[in-house]
């Protein structure tokens, strides 16, 4: 076997070190070089800037542990800027999976902000059906959720006062990492209900949205972790999406150069089979 | 009992299919209110559906268990998991935390399923650089168009990508907003009207195979 | 004579001197309040004439009050307030063949907001005041009340083309039992043949697998219509067929698909009830199974067919890694990527749903194709069309293409 087909033919194990080192070691020593900020993520920004004090935010974190590592950091800058312009936070969950950690993801930034559960944001927790649940607050918030996360009747609560329905939203954000997600969202509460929506979603499937948002369906886009980057530069409090973009940088660099050094024994075993071809003939 | 396996569900399904379609033309009131008990009752079936699902999980590893398989110690693991998260679930009445303090189902749910997810997951990182290795060759002009694409938006998508190339950033935004969006919506035309068909289909009774059973 | 015409030149450049005279403030004319058409209750629409005195220092209030027309003139409550040089009714949101008054009227719908709840079926006393500094001149008050309708009528454009996709769909059917219509090669299908033979040789098991959706997902439904040809194919070769499902339903419909393909097949004794388990619907749960059914029992054959999400990958490299023959059919445009590079025939979108009628040739299957390709052909003719008709009126400035072009437009 020539050195071009062991090279093309190499252990996987070995491609998993090189990634591996090249996530741990900008952690362990990160760089942290200047993130540009897209208008696809400045459109969520803008929006939640732009909202007088005292509006309705919704905040559907919509995914579970597995998608952590992208969708946590969107969560907690998104809230951070939330609490910071004293909107009221209504979040939720539609996955099961995920109540949990949307639940500590509220709590720790609450905390944070000093706000108070009740009067200045709630947690409704998770409803079984998905788009259903959707369907059932564009009629009646309170026929979905009776209670919140913790057990409190929602009605009467400072921080729903005047919200009847989705329709009293001001601003809803989906956190998705697939279905039900920001589609869903769209489809059966902004189409039916008319409030104005924006995404949020892994990487993987950020392209996928970009056509909701190119017609204006979703009014911005925050995708993976480096949407959450810059989401963390614009409000001025980077955390772990910012600290994480240096090992991506790092394992993107390292696939595109494993790439070329697979093209160029590629290229070179082709033409060594053409040259041995060319003598054979 | 031809009409209950046959004719009965496609006079079910032709009925409810042509209420909602007409139900999502009508505004009033009376309209969404079907909608809501129709999927109320979808997450009802859901539920009785998950009973037909955990009988089968059960019964496959029972049998397991019993004939003492290669790999029965596992369908033990299985069970004792589960009937475990079960209990502790029940027991905290499904709730992760309590006045801040975490219960013993939120200490299954934070040490062990959290990290799980996250630990599969992290695998595609490695997956995806082996699965780039080994396809990602300029075999043919097509072929080349994309690994340039790929690596134009790989370095896009970092900072050091864009320090390295800077024409890297809009250029990937390009590729994402013009060309990625356009094929989307042509891929997602196609299959909506694929879906759209097949209902229509589904709806008058001419596709029957998820019925199961043979052809009459 | 000096003087005289300096007088002269006073009059004549006086009134360009002079600050301009406003026109006299005028009452909103023609006023109208309905009910809102095709919504669900719980709106009224007020419609009025513009006026020559609109601009952006005038301003228009909608007043209203519950229950009839108020005793007390006090009691009104004003609900809105706007410069008189907006909301039109051409800019509406309503599609144009439902649009009520002149395009070039005031238009204002009043909906449940702070303050004010709009139920149906109670009257309403509404009226429209036109202020200017501290003048306000206040329109002869209409009652009306809201109701809930039974047709949203802005919706008809989307019914129509439903309905006449519906209709080409059928005629395709019918054409497709009458003559022979040809269908490409799939190359994706073609290896199904392979697969399931390879797997024969080797003595090794069929891994299927449908998808992560539920059975209301058509990716699923077209899934499980090819798992009826491939467990007919596994059965006729006597290989033995793995199901792993992620939804209990989709395995009990799949249990019924593969018990009749088998039965088709000549060797129902051959079927087994547990070919078709159920696993778990958790994503990744789901996938470290079958991931480590794959590294135990090594199928020579795996098929993705259906809905999947990240754990895409996962599958398949672990399948690639087995050394085993892999096809993909998938709807999930974000998967797609990962299944090109890891399998070694992939269906993309819509030829999985065409897949079932290249299996079967059937003419219903293959009908419904055809009639699919004539809706694609329609609305790539809309596109063409409508792209140069709307450049057109951009470029002649005139706007006769509009209603055409509107007749498309937010189809939903």
């Amino acid at each position: 076997m020539t050195f071009a087909e062991r090279m093309l033919r190499i252990d996987r194990r070995i491609i998993f070190l090189v990634i591996g080192l090249c996530t741990l070691v900008p952690l362990l020593f990160p760089v942290g070089l200047p993130i540009k900020i897209s208008s696809e993520v400045r459109g969520v920004y803008d929006y939640i800037e732009g909202l007088p004090e005292g509006s309705v935010f919704l905040l559907s974190l919509d995914f579970d542990p597995a998608s952590k590592p992208e969708l946590y950091p969107q969560a907690i800058a998104i809230l951070r800027h939330a609490f910071k312009k004293n909107l009221r936070v209504v979040a939720m969950t539609l996955w099961v999976s995920g109540t949990g950690l949307a639940d500590q993801i509220l709590t720790q930034t609450a905390k944070e902000a000093g706000k108070e559960n009740g009067r200045d944001y709630v947690f409704l927790g998770w409803s079984p059906g998905g788009s259903a649940v959707i369907l059932n607050m564009g009629q009646d918030l309170y026929n979905a959720f009776p209670a919140d996360y913790g057990g409190k009747a929602t009605k009467g609560l400072p921080v729903l006062a005047g919200v009847q329905n989705l329709r009293d939203v001001t601003y809803a954000v989906s956190l998705g990492a697939g279905n039900p997600g920001v589609e869903a969202w769209y489809v059966f509460g902004k189409d039916k209900y008319k409030f104005e929506l924006g995404g949020g979603c892994t990487g993987v499937i950020a392209p996928g949205l970009y056509p909701l948002l190119r017609s204006g369906q979703i009014n911005g886009l925050i995708g993976g972790l480096r949407g959450a980057a810059e989401y963390e530069t614009l409000i001025g409090q980077k955390g772990k999406a910012v600290a994480g973009m240096d090992a991506q940088s790092a394992t993107h660099l390292a696939i595109i150069v494993l790439v070329a050094i697979c093209n160029i024994f590629y290229f070179s075993l082709r033409r060594q089979q053409r040259r041995q071809d060319g003598i054979g003939s | 009992m031809i009409f209950l396996r046959r004719q009965l569900p496609l006079l079910i399904t032709m009925i409810t299919g042509l209420v909602m379609a007409a139900q999502y033309y009508v505004p009033h009131p009376a309209s969404e209110q079907l909608l809501t008990t129709v999927t109320k009752w979808l997450q009802i079936i859901g539920g009785f559906a998950l009973v037909l699902g955990i009988t089968s999980l059960f019964h496959v590893h029972a049998s397991k268990i019993r004939r003492k398989e290669a790999g029965w110690a596992y369908s033990l693991v299985l069970y004792v998991g589960m009937l475990g998260t079960i209990i502790v679930g029940l027991w905290n009445n499904g709730k992760e935390s309590l006045d801040g303090a975490l219960t013993s189902f939120g200490w299954v749910y934070s040490y062990t399923l959290v990290p799980l997810q996250g630990t599969m997951f992290a695998i595609l990182a490695f997956f995806i650089a082996s699965a780039a290795y080994r396809s990602f060759r300029a075999r043919s002009r097509e072929a080349a168009v994309l690994l340039v694409a790929a690596v134009v938006v790989m370095m896009g998508r970092v900072p050091l990508g864009e320090y390295i190339l800077p024409l890297s950033g809009d250029l990937s935004s390009w590729i994402l907003n013009v060309l990625n969006a356009s094929v989307r919506r042509a891929i997602l035309i196609g299959v909506s009207l694929g879906a759209v068909a097949l209902s229509f289909k589904i709806i008058f009774g001419v596709e029957r195979s998820y019925l199961g059973g043979g052809k009459e | 004579m000096l003087h005289r015409l300096l007088i002269l030149a006073v009059v004549i450049c006086l009134p360009a001197l002079l600050p301009p005279m406003t026109a006299a403030q005028t009452m909103p004319q023609r006023l109208r309040v309905i009910d809102t058409p095709s919504d669900g209750g719980g709106s009224l629409t007020v419609l009025w004439a513009p006026s020559a005195t609109d601009s952006p220092t005038a301003q228009y209030q909608i007043l209203v009050h519950e229950g009839g027309l108020p005793q007390d003139p006090t009691a009104w409550k004003v609900v809105a307030e706007f410069p008189a040089n907006t909301r039109y009714v051409r800019e509406g949101k309503s599609a144009w063949w439902t649009r009520s008054g002149d395009p070039n009227d005031h238009l204002f719908l009043i909906k449940n907001g702070k303050g004010l709840e709009v139920k149906s079926g109670q009257l309403y006393a509404v009226t429209v005041a036109s202020v200017s500094g501290r003048e306000r001149l206040i329109a002869p008050p209409i009652v009306a009340s809201a109701e809930p309708n039974w047709m949203n009528w802005n919706q008809v454009n989307n019914l129509v083309l439903a309905l006449m996709f519906g209709m080409i769909v059928f005629y395709a059917i019918n054409l497709a039992k009458r003559k022979d219509i040809f269908l490409r090669r799939i190359p994706g299908l073609d290896a199904v043949d392979e697969a399931i033979g390879r797997a024969t040789e080797l003595g090794k098991p069929v891994l299927y697998m449908t998808g992560a959706h539920d059975m209301n997902d058509p990716s699923t439904i077209a899934a499980a219509v090819i798992l009826g040809r491939v467990a007919k194919k596994a059965a006729s070769y006597e290989t033995e067929l793995l199901v792993p499902h992620r939804e209990p339903i989709t395995m009990a419909v799949c249990q019924e698909i593969t018990k009749q393909a088998y039965m088709e097949a000549g060797k129902p004794d051959l079927f087994k009830d547990d070919a078709n388990f159920f696993i778990t619907s958790d994503q990744f749960s789901y996938t470290a199974a079958v991931d480590g059914i794959m590294l135990r029992r090594k199928p020579a054959a795996n098929f993705f067919m259906g809905s999947y999400f990240a754990e895409s990958l996962l599958l398949t490299e672990t399948g690639a890694s087995t050394g085993a023959i892999q096809i993909a059919g998938t709807d999930s445009d974000h998967q797609l990527p990962f299944f090109v590079t890891t399998c070694d025939y992939t269906l993309i979108g819509e030829e999985l749903y065409a897949a079932s009628a290249y299996l079967s040739k059937e003419p219903i299957q293959i009908g419904t194709l055809r009639g699919q390709d004539l809706g694609k052909a329609f609305i790539l003719s809309v596109i063409g069309i409508g792209t140069l008709l709307a450049t057109a009126a951009v470029l002649t400035g005139n706007g006769w293409a509009q209603p055409l072009l509107d007749l498309f437009k937010d189809l939903k």
